[in-house]
């Protein structure tokens, strides 16, 4: 593994929000150096408003960092692109397209066989069969995710860029949409950049947790989660990595709950 | 079935209070100069018989649905560009709020002066009182489009026109489409006003010209009536956008 | 895709139904049909404005009288429903000719609109109504009172201030309204003014009801009372001189039949109150028969005394800035010939 070439690097990379005419900027993080590896996944964790989602913003290209750059196969990224889809921490599907649309979203252009051939193996995959012809609204949350992460492989992306995708699903939900991820994670060998702010999740999604402090943020440190696959929850070995990850965070914390969806106190 | 009934029949009663309280405020009170409501029936009645009742709905419904056709090919294209440009916004926005809380009466003479005796005039009026709510509610529609969506559309290389009619458009069209309600709403509003141009038709000439026939105020109010009913069933109409699958999704929290 | 094509073309089918249905209702009802804005084109129909008042009872007469003689008339008669939309009509040039408020053309004419008074419209045929169980009498009594005008160019706004003048009182001793004259009646019912003003039949309607009471008609406060006027375009006496005096020609005979009896009077009211004012007979039949004289239709032509006394008072009363001579907004050219000309030989029972 540690042979797979450079996918992702970003170097240096700081990031400030002018203040709207209040004249108060955010400093949002600063000084972040990190190499993601060729089918590596990879999770982010952070406390909320440390600046996760803007980290990922500028990786995929929406927004421009104020300092450093980010090299994708080596050269710089200057917009988004098709070849790396983001998965949007509030749902990204559109509501005025069926699930069968909008997974076809991202290869309109190919031939109308073409198209039905990978939307319906999409489809069974994510396991929506039957609802092909539904739209979201008629949708659980979890289906939803589901249809935004075909949409995501239907073009057959190299990079994924998830920002806490099952955030808002149930404690069930969450775990067996985890387990999915896996599954088409080993059999795509997608590079992932996996937002969180679940330290449980990181560890058992992760191959690295990059572990970021609070605003204006910086990489605390970054763990390896040697942990083969599917991951025993109870193993001493899984418990040490997540602790390891607590006490990382647990610095800014003072013995918080950190894996409580509420921000961080300031 | 019981909700049904009560749909309908709850309604019905305050109709019916309604028309009953009229009744016997006009025998109070003893006037001899507003109609009661069967004497309003029997007006509308009488239109019948003279065979304008027909004519005149028809008159009305030309003008309101040509000048809202009109508000719409303008308005909608319109807002959806000045609403996504910012150069464009901040060029015609400040024009748009001065004109749009003009009264349609103020109009009038503008009208007149401009279109002359025929159609046009009432159509120009309606036109413009239709423009600005959808105008702006669509301007408003783009503006509020979540990022989410024109993220999601960039990451697969839509841009340019694609991006108006695959992403803007229907992520607008809820909120174009209450604009539109509302458009119409206010179209149909101004017809009376718009009828008081010279022409010799519709609902709006009707009141107008039961005002000039002396003591004729059960066609006034026949006309009120039409006017009110027929409003009713055009909301009822454009309400059944709505239901499209494709804007469902924006009025969902609405309909439940 | 389908779904919104049907949409589509569901509106365009529906519209068009509309459209169609529309032409043929009511476009293709009026003879004429729609003809655009701008000048007056030879072979056109000449369009001439009024009000359904009496004042303008001359209009439709002629049109009514010519269509039964000769099988048509030769203008259209426009039908407007308030003096602001028929002065707009008259000054964006869709209206060649219109009848109108004396001290109004006066005033447009002062104010530089190419507009000529070619014939008067009427006499008298104006009333001042106070409710039945008021308890004025004489105009003296109006003091502290509401009375509603028709329009701040009407004359019978100056004949107010003429009277207040001959009663040694001022403006600032009664309260004047304008009120479009259709909603006067209502406003003397409900007692929300204290007298009215206006042409007829808005007045004898109060009186017909039995809720108003004549305090004066207008001759008793001014002679040979005019309201209304006919008038045209400059450009239209340059260009179609002899359709000005064939229009002056047909209003002065078409008066002078009114008045020549009274079957004639009441076959008129018949005609115009269902074809042309669309209101109840009754109201035209009881103001042009009691009194007889409440409004005459003869001695119609240009005076210049007449105006002369107008003007004066619409100084007075703000209306006109400054003086302004006859011959600026009189043309008698056309009225000066009508002196011999004789009422329409057509009787409708024939
Ligand atoms: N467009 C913007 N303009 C100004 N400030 C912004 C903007 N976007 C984000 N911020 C600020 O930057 C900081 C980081 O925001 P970001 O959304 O990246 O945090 P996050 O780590 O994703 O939080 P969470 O876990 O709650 O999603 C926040 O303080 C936020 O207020
Ligand atoms: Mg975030």
């Amino acid at each position: 593994m540690t042979t797979a070439s450079i996918k992702i690097h970003l170097r240096d990379l700081g990031m400030t929000f002018d203040g709207k005419g209040n004249g108060t900027s955010i400093r949002v993080f600063e000084r972040i150096t990190l190499e993601a590896r060729e089918g590596e996944f990879v999770c982010i964790v952070g406390p909320s408003g440390c600046g996760k989602t803007t980290l990922l913003n500028i990786i995929a290209g929406f927004v421009k960092a104020t300092e450093g750059d980010v090299l994708i196969d080596g050269s710089p990224v200057h917009g988004p692109d098709r070849r790396r889809v983001f998965i949007f921490q509030e749902c990204g599907i559109f509501p005025w397209l069926t699930v069968e649309q909008n997974i076809g979203f991202g290869i309109m252009d190919r031939s109308r066989r073409e198209q039905k051939e990978h939307i319906d193996h999409y489809i069974t995959m994510v396991g929506l069969t039957g609802f092909g012809n539904a739209y979201p609204s008629e949708l659980s949350g979890g289906m939803r995710q589901r249809v935004e992460i075909a949409r995501a492989l239907v073009s057959n992306p190299d990079v994924l860029y998830m920002d806490e995708p099952f955030g808002a699903l149930d404690y069930f939900t969450r775990l067996r949409m985890r387990a999915e991820l896996i599954s088409i994670w080993e059999r795509e060998k997608k590079t992932i950049l996996f937002v969180t702010h679940d330290v449980e999740e990181a560890v058992q999604l992760a191959d690295r947790v990059v572990v970021m402090s609070r605003r204006p943020a910086t990489i605390r440190t970054v763990i390896d989660v040697r942990l083969p696959r599917p991951r025993d929850l109870d193993s001493l070995h899984y418990i040490e990595v997540r602790n390891k990850i607590f006490e990382a965070m647990g610095l800014d914390h003072s013995g918080l709950g950190v894996h409580e969806k509420s921000p961080a106190p300031l | 079935m019981k909700k049904r009934l009560e749909v309908l029949l709850l309604p019905l009663l305050v109709v019916f209070l309604f028309v009953s309280v009229w009744h016997i405020a006009v025998k109070v009170s003893g006037s001899e100069i507003f109609p009661t409501p069967v004497e309003a029936i029997a007006g509308i009645a009488e239109l019948f018989r003279y065979g304008v009742l027909f004519k005149y709905i028809v008159a009305s419904l030309f003008r309101v649905s040509i000048g809202f056709l009109l508000a719409l090919i303008i308005g909608i294209p319109a807002g959806l560009l000045i609403g996504w440009f910012s150069r464009a916004f901040y060029a015609f926005n400040p024009i748009i709020q001065v004109l749009r809380p003009i009264s349609p009466i103020a109009w009038i003479p503008v009208a007149i002066l401009w279109f002359g005796l025929s159609d046009l005039a009432p159509i120009f009026l309606i036109f413009l009182s239709s423009l600005f709510p959808i105008l702006t509610a669509t301007m408003a529609a783009v503006q509020n489009i979540q990022l989410v969506y024109l993220r999601a559309a960039s990451n697969f290389g839509v841009r340019g026109l694609a991006l108006f009619k695959k992403i803007i458009l229907p992520a607008t069209m809820p909120q174009i489409i209450t604009g539109v309600r509302l458009a119409l709403g206010v179209a149909w509003l101004v017809v009376v006003a718009a009828e008081m141009i010279a022409v010799n038709s519709g609902l709006g000439y009707l009141i107008i010209d039961a005002r000039n026939a002396g003591k004729r105020y059960d066609l006034v109010v026949a006309g009120m009536i039409l006017i009110g009913a027929i409003g009713l069933c055009l909301d009822l109409l454009i309400r059944r956008l709505q239901r499209l699958d494709e804007v469902r999704w924006g009025f969902q929290s609405m309909m439940q | 895709m389908s779904k919104q094509l049907k949409i589509f073309l569901t509106v365009i089918g529906v519209v068009a139904v509309i459209g169609i249905l529309h032409f043929w209702l009511n476009v293709g009802f009026n003879k004429s049909g729609i003809s655009n804005s701008g000048n007056v084109a030879e072979e056109a129909t000449f369009r001439v404005g009024f009000l359904p008042v009496t004042c303008h009872l001359t209009c439709p007469v002629t049109d009514w009288i010519n269509t039964n003689m000769v099988g048509h008339g030769f203008y259209e008669p426009v039908r407007f429903s308030g003096w602001p939309e028929l002065k707009e009509a008259f000054l964006s040039g869709n209206l060649p000719a219109t009848f109108m408020l004396a001290p109004m053309a006066m005033a447009l004419r002062q104010q530089g609109v190419p507009v000529k008074i070619v014939y008067l419209g009427h006499r008298d045929g104006t009333a001042l109504m106070v409710h039945k169980d008021s308890k004025i009498y004489t105009f003296k009594d109006l003091r502290g009172k509401k009375i509603a005008v028709p329009n701040r160019f009407s004359n019978q706004r100056l004949i107010i201030y003429r009277g207040l003048r001959e009663n040694e009182m001022t403006i600032n001793d009664v309260t004047l309204l304008e009120m479009p004259p259709p909603d006067m009646p209502a406003a003397l019912y409900s007692k929300s003014v204290d007298a009215i003003i206006s042409g007829e039949p808005f007045m004898g309607q109060t009186e017909m009801d039995g809720y108003g009471r004549v305090l004066y008609q207008a001759k008793q406060l001014w002679p040979n009372f005019i309201s209304c006027v006919l008038v045209v375009h400059e450009g239209v006496i340059k260009e179609h001189p002899q359709w000005v005096q064939q229009l002056v020609d047909g209003i002065a005979k078409s008066g002078k039949w009114l008045d020549a009896g009274m079957e004639h009077r009441m076959e008129a009211s018949e005609a115009v109150a269902t074809k042309y004012y669309h209101q109840d007979p009754r109201l035209l039949r009881f103001v042009l028969s009691k009194p007889p004289d409440r409004v005459t239709y003869s001695n119609l032509a240009l005076a210049k005394n007449d105006f002369e006394k107008i003007a004066d008072i619409a100084m007075e009363a703000g209306v006109l800035s400054g003086p302004i001579s006859f011959d600026e907004y009189a043309d008698t050219t056309f009225s000066s010939k009508t002196h011999d000309t004789q009422p329409y030989s057509w009787s409708p029972t024939q």
